[in-house]
């Protein structure tokens, strides 16, 4: 016959259990794009004439294929989509032949937790941009933190997901704060100015 | 109730609430301030400074994946699995060195041949 304790202990196992299993479980899924498109921007100065309708996205490296089985990533094909999204509502996008001004991304990687109730996801990308000539005309590398909460997805593998995402949006944002802020009068001679 | 699962538990709770905290890394940048007045000989000297950290870097990130897939393999086992999940390195920290080094040489060899170097 059980004691109390033993009734107790079991109870606590199988509590433990099924928080373990729901922060957890969950299969994984890649970030999707649509999450990662910035819409909404807190800078509302205006980009340099040149840019606009100028630019496009050339290449995404550096993006990684999600295992359901193991975490969320994100992969090439995504970024690239919020990416372009992003700059079609930012009027950057050139017209199918006029890009004068070429994107390069180099998604050098994402630094993820394995687990928590709070989530904050690390991405570091280097955004290469070319002018008319070839030179490039701004190399930005961003370091973007995003954290997601218990309260925005109780299934461990979602929130990652969402950290994922917001860390992309927030920096995309980065990104075109830069380009706002660049100088293109400091890169006269093929140099550029460092951020 | 038994000691050793309450510890457990508590480790467990503990690498929860930390969110098992990623190691930061901070990448080198493409664009520095001081590149316009590198000499070739820096140029040059940089660039294989850097080729050499790139590689025991990308060497590093091969243990660490190679480490991961055992903590992963290893998460089969009752109790001791989570601990051995808990401590799996998702940070990335040398991919991303490693990659920010390529790029960092990419635009050193771009200064190099603006300077006239290579003739």
């Amino acid at each position: 016959m059980k004691n109390d304790f033993d009734v107790a202990a079991t109870g606590a196992r199988f509590l433990a259990a099924a928080v373990l299993l729901g922060v957890l479980a969950g299969c994984a899924s890649s970030a999707r794009p649509e999450a990662m498109v910035l819409r909404a921007e807190a800078d509302t100065r205006p980009f340099p004439q040149t840019l606009l309708h100028s630019m496009c996205v050339r290449t995404v490296t550096g993006g990684e294929e999600t295992n359901p089985l193991w975490v969320s990533k994100v992969d090439n094909g995504g970024f690239r989509s919020a990416l372009t999204s992003s700059m079609d509502s930012a009027q950057l996008t050139a017209p199918a032949d006029g890009c004068s001004y070429p994107v390069d991304v180099n998604l050098l990687g994402l630094s993820q937790p394995i687990m928590g109730f709070d989530m904050t996801v690390t991405s570091h990308v280097n955004y290469k941009v070319y002018d008319r000539a070839g030179q490039p005309y701004l190399l930005e590398t961003v370091d973007a933190p995003f954290t997601a909460k218990m309260s925005d997805a109780f299934v461990a593998a979602e929130r990652l997901r969402l950290a994922n995402e917001g860390s992309i949006r927030t920096s995309i944002e980065k990104f075109f704060v830069a380009l706002r802020d660049h100088n293109a009068a400091a890169n006269a001679g093929g140099s550029v100015a460092a951020k | 109730m038994p000691a050793f699962p309450v510890r457990a538990s508590g480790l467990v709770l503990a690498a929860l609430l930390n969110g098992c905290a990623t190691r930061q890394v901070t990448p080198v940048r493409m664009v520095q301030l001081n590149d316009a007045n590198l000499t070739c000989t820096e140029l040059r000297q940089q660039i294989a400074d850097n080729r050499a950290k790139a590689e025991v870097f990308l060497k590093k990130d091969k243990m660490v994946e190679q480490g991961n897939t055992a903590r992963n393999i290893g998460s089969v086992i009752p109790m001791l699995g989570v601990l051995l999940v808990a401590s799996t390195d998702l940070s990335n920290s040398e991919q991303i060195q490693a990659r920010a080094l390529i790029d960092r040489d990419q635009q050193l060899a771009f200064l190099e041949k603006g300077k006239g170097c290579l003739e």
